[in-house]
């Protein structure tokens, strides 16, 4: 069936059974392969998308959930302009964060998440947000360091 | 399964360094690299390695995949320092299946065992050295000076006037002209530009906006999406499915046989998952593998009772000693079957074209993957291109290719381009695991030392079942159904002249580096038919286990500090001791420390790099706790600091992984009980400790470091929790028990 979602910023229509998860309709319907699936049960965070500004899991997300265009949908493609950086990728790029890089999406869209909605989160907090995307490379001290740069900053 | 016989049989050498054995050696196969078509119009590609295009674009041809520990940038880096162009201005190619890419360290086309700067570090600075003279020479002719008084930089020749320069691109046509130099002056160390200096990732732009491409995310024009239904257990076979229901569904566009499993191809991944949901497929069990750990185990126990098992390194009488010993310790460790679980679960695309099949992959090993899909595809190795992608990660799982196995065979059916996707649960069931193993230890003391060390490793060898493609794969050109022969012919000659030994088992154990003057190491060989392979740091990630934590039972027993203990037998080890002292230093080795936590120690070599680590943990509410791990690491020259740095942070969580969670288990039935993140458990951002990273600078060779930081990590814990607890943790993963401190 012919399903209307907002992707960043533009709707757009695509023909999919309703149940597909939002995951898959990103990657492979409209081609944004920087959205990744790592475990298709919500449990590594690879597939972190923002609805309406909250981190999701696109994998356990019924495309169904965000039609109509009312809900607004950001991946990693859309997350800053075009030929600029987001903050948290900035930093990102400045403590070198990234290993084999295929979680590294679902890190930095969680974490801009998290940014916008507390400017100043305390580590505790940083890190029991963060937990629920997976790094098999072990990048935490480093995700950690990135994000705690960009809240320091946001608060000095 | 005879379990010794063949090894006795085929025993000629002594052990040598405990490297991982990937293939069989073929003498004379791979060709000089020389000049080559250029892909670009009009480019010069003066050797397998380099190209640069009339636009003053160079690119760098990278035969080393990237799976997260940075050859991208640190080989490019070598590369940059001997052409003289800058790291970020070099595009990156990877590979094409090519005997100039292969790697010398093993024979095959592989990326593994920590080589990739080691192998790299002349071959590939020479490589760029060699076109730089050539560009040298040709500026020289055009301002009819000397050689030896042109300069370069960053892309340019430079007149010796301070003033006039000339850019590479501007002298492509001179330069094809002149042959190039047999000798090559690499650059001093005093006078490197990029190498021990440039530390930013090259790939990290790409993976931070989210256009890095793995094989994940291959697309191409009409391509369908392919899941496979695999043997509920191990060794089970395929009897008969009906398909009436699947074929109904939306998307689903066909249903095969194929020789791993039934396939199904779809519109959509999604479409092709819900469809696999509604097979019904009769396996035949009768031959199926129905292990548990415990049942492992048992098999192992029992092969160790009967046979004293190969003798890998043996100095002085150990049996003698320890028969006349007044102290004696014996110590049994286990170490369990573990998945790889790699972020991006595994997959494959392919597609038939005019001339062949084309395979794009994440894999370890190209020419493993042309092997793998000539072997279920009809085509041979000839017609076969493999494209590599980015890799969510390795760790040794992508040297094995089930997966181009199977997307060859349903694309070459299909004719149609396939992206063949596994689930995560297909992704751990159908792993092939790190293996477990068995260690048995006796070690005698007197007055404080090591008298005497036992020690018997029982388990199985990972060649056994890599063989089956990395032999054929030496061969390209030998037929397919010769490929099943000389994977038997590779195993039963393993550790013969045809054949190098396999250290999987023994390597982190026959070259135990206390000065012990009665030792004995052996293998027994026992395997319980469930598929192993490579797994970071290899036979290290329980050989360190096994041996760094009888070394801190033995100084326990002894009555002394672990450390000290330790660098008492270290006498001759300046590099070993160098570690361990700066690592217990940091980490405030015999300071106090808050209530109720604890120190531990290990140190391990491996792939050439010596690492020592101390960890602090403590038990809280019933779990094992890490808060701090201090690490001291000598990886001799490094390329990109950074890096380094990056890998021991996670080789020592991907260890830690392991003690805190790793296992896996089947049921009485031969079913793999874990199938995803929720029961097989990885270290989260949460439980991460504080890190903290020594590294030991010096002019030494460069060394491995994309394993080394993952074997102490593991005793390191143990050692911890038993001084804290009291209680010995001989298995992994830990258990916290019933000692809440």
């Amino acid at each position: 069936m012919t399903i209307t979602i907002r992707v960043n910023g533009a709707e757009q229509s695509v023909d999919a059974p309703e149940d597909t998860p939002l995951l898959w309709v990103l990657r492979d319907w409209m081609g944004l392969k920087g959205t990744k699936f790592g475990c298709g049960i919500g449990q590594c965070g690879a597939c972190t998308v923002h609805i309406d500004g909250s981190a999701q899991r696109s994998c356990i997300t019924p495309v169904a959930r965000v039609a109509g265009g009312e809900v607004s949908v950001t991946t990693i493609e859309g997350l800053a302009g075009e030929d600029s950086l987001h903050p948290v990728q900035e930093a990102w790029l400045e403590h070198n964060v990234p290993q084999c890089g295929y979680c590294q999406s679902g890190q930095i869209m969680s974490a801009a998440a998290l940014l916008d909605q507390e400017a100043n989160p305390d580590d505790e907090r940083i890190s029991e947000f963060m937990a629920g995307n997976l790094c098999r490379c072990g990048t935490y001290p480093r995700i950690h360091a990135a994000i705690r740069s960009v809240a320091d900053g946001s608060a000095s | 399964m005879s379990e010794i016989s063949r090894r006795e049989l085929f025993r000629l050498g002594a052990a040598g360094s405990g490297a991982l054995v990937l293939g069989m050696v073929l003498p004379g196969c791979a060709t000089a690299p020389g000049e080559r078509e250029p892909t670009r119009v009009g480019a010069w590609a003066p050797n397998a390695w380099l190209e640069i295009d009339p636009d003053g674009g160079v690119a760098f041809t990278l035969d080393r995949v990237e799976m997260g520990q940075g050859t991208v940038t640190g080989i490019t880096t070598l590369v940059a320092e001997e052409l003289d162009v800058a790291p970020q201005n070099i595009e990156v190619v990877f590979a094409p299946v090519g005997d100039a890419y292969i790697n010398p360290q093993y024979g095959l086309q592989v990326t593994g065992g920590s080589s990739s700067v080691r192998t790299s570090w002349e071959r590939v600075r020479e490589a760029g050295a060699r076109v730089r003279a050539v560009l040298l020479a040709s500026a020289a002719e055009v301002w009819q000076e000397p050689v030896a008084s042109l300069t370069t930089g960053d892309g340019h020749v430079l007149h010796p006037d301070g003033t006039q320069r000339i850019a590479y691109k501007d002298l492509l046509a001179l330069a094809a002209r002149q042959s190039m130099p047999e000798q090559v002056t690499l650059r001093r160390p005093e006078d490197f530009r990029y190498i021990g200096k440039h530390n930013r990732r090259l790939d990290a732009l790409a993976k931070v906006t989210g256009q890095a491409r793995f094989g994940i995310d291959v697309e191409l024009e009409g391509m369908r999406y392919a899941v496979v239904a695999r043997p509920p257990a191990i060794g089970a076979r395929l009897v008969a499915f009906d398909d009436s229901r699947a074929r109904g569904l939306p998307g689903v566009i066909d249903v095969l046989a194929i020789e791993r499993g039934v396939a199904v191809v779809a519109e959509s991944y999604w479409q092709a998952m819900k469809a696999r949901g509604e097979l019904s497929i009769e396996w035949d069990e009768s031959d199926a593998v129905k292990v548990t750990q415990n049942s492992v185990f048992r098999q192992y126990r029992q092969a160790a009772d009967d046979s004293a098992g190969d003798t890998e390194r043996s100095e002085g009488d150990a049996a003698g000693v320890l028969e006349n010993a007044d102290e004696v310790l014996e110590a049994e460790y286990e170490a369990p079957f573990l998945a790889h679980a790699t972020m991006e679960p595994q997959n494959a695309t392919a597609m038939v074209t005019d001339r062949g099949l084309e395979v794009w992959a994440p894999t370890q090993g190209p020419d493993l993957a042309r092997i793998a899909a000539a072997r279920t595809s009809g085509y041979s190795p000839g017609e076969i291109r493999v494209h590599t992608t980015f890799l969510g990660g390795g760790f040794g799982r992508r040297l094995t290719q089930e997966y181009v196995e199977e997307v060859a065979e349903i694309a070459s059916h299909r004719k149609e381009p396939i992206k063949l996707v596994w689930s995560r649960e297909d992704d751990i069931r159908h792993d092939v695991f790190r293996p477990a193993m068995l260690h048995r230890f006796r070690g005698a003391l007197a007055d404080g030392r090591v008298t005497a060390w036992d020690h018997q490793i029982t388990g199985p060898l990972i060649f056994d079942w890599f063989a089956r493609n990395a032999a054929a794969a030496q061969y390209p050109w030998a037929p397919r159904m010769f490929y099943n022969t000389l994977a038997s012919v590779g195993r039963m000659t393993e550790d013969t002249f045809l054949t190098p030994k396999d250290h999987s088992a023994i390597e982190g154990a026959v070259d135990v580096p206390y000065a012990v003057p009665d030792l004995w190491v052996r293998h027994t060989h026992s395997d319980a038919g469930v598929p192993v392979s490579y797994w970071r740091s290899v036979g290290h990630s329980h050989n360190g286990f096994a041996v760094e934590t009888f070394m801190d039972e033995l100084a326990h027993r002894a009555g002394e500090d672990p450390v000290a203990f330790r660098l008492r037998h270290l006498e001759d080890s300046p590099r070993h001791r160098a570690v361990l002292e700066r690592a217990a230093e940091a980490a405030g080795w015999g300071g106090s420390l808050p209530e109720g936590r604890a120190r531990g120690v290990a140190l391990h070599r491996s792939f050439g790099t010596f690492v020592a680590q101390v960890v602090e943990a403590s038990i809280e509410d019933g779990a094992i706790r890490v808060h701090r791990v201090t690490c001291a690491a000598d990886c001799g020259r490094m390329v990109n600091p950074d890096i380094v740095r990056m890998q021991m942070e996670g080789g020592i969580l991907f260890g830690l992984t392991a003690a805190l969670y790793g296992e896996v288990d089947w049921d009485e039935n031969g079913r793999l009980q874990q199938s995803n993140f929720h029961d097989y458990t990885l270290m989260r951002h949460d439980e991460t400790p504080e890190l903290s990273i020594i590294l030991v600078e010096n002019g030494e060779d460069p060394q491995g470091v994309g394993e080394p930081g993952t074997p102490p990590a593991i005793p390191a814990l143990g050692n911890a929790l038993f001084a804290l607890t009291g209680e010995r943790q001989r298995r992994t993963p830990f258990q916290a028990g019933s000692a809440d401190a």
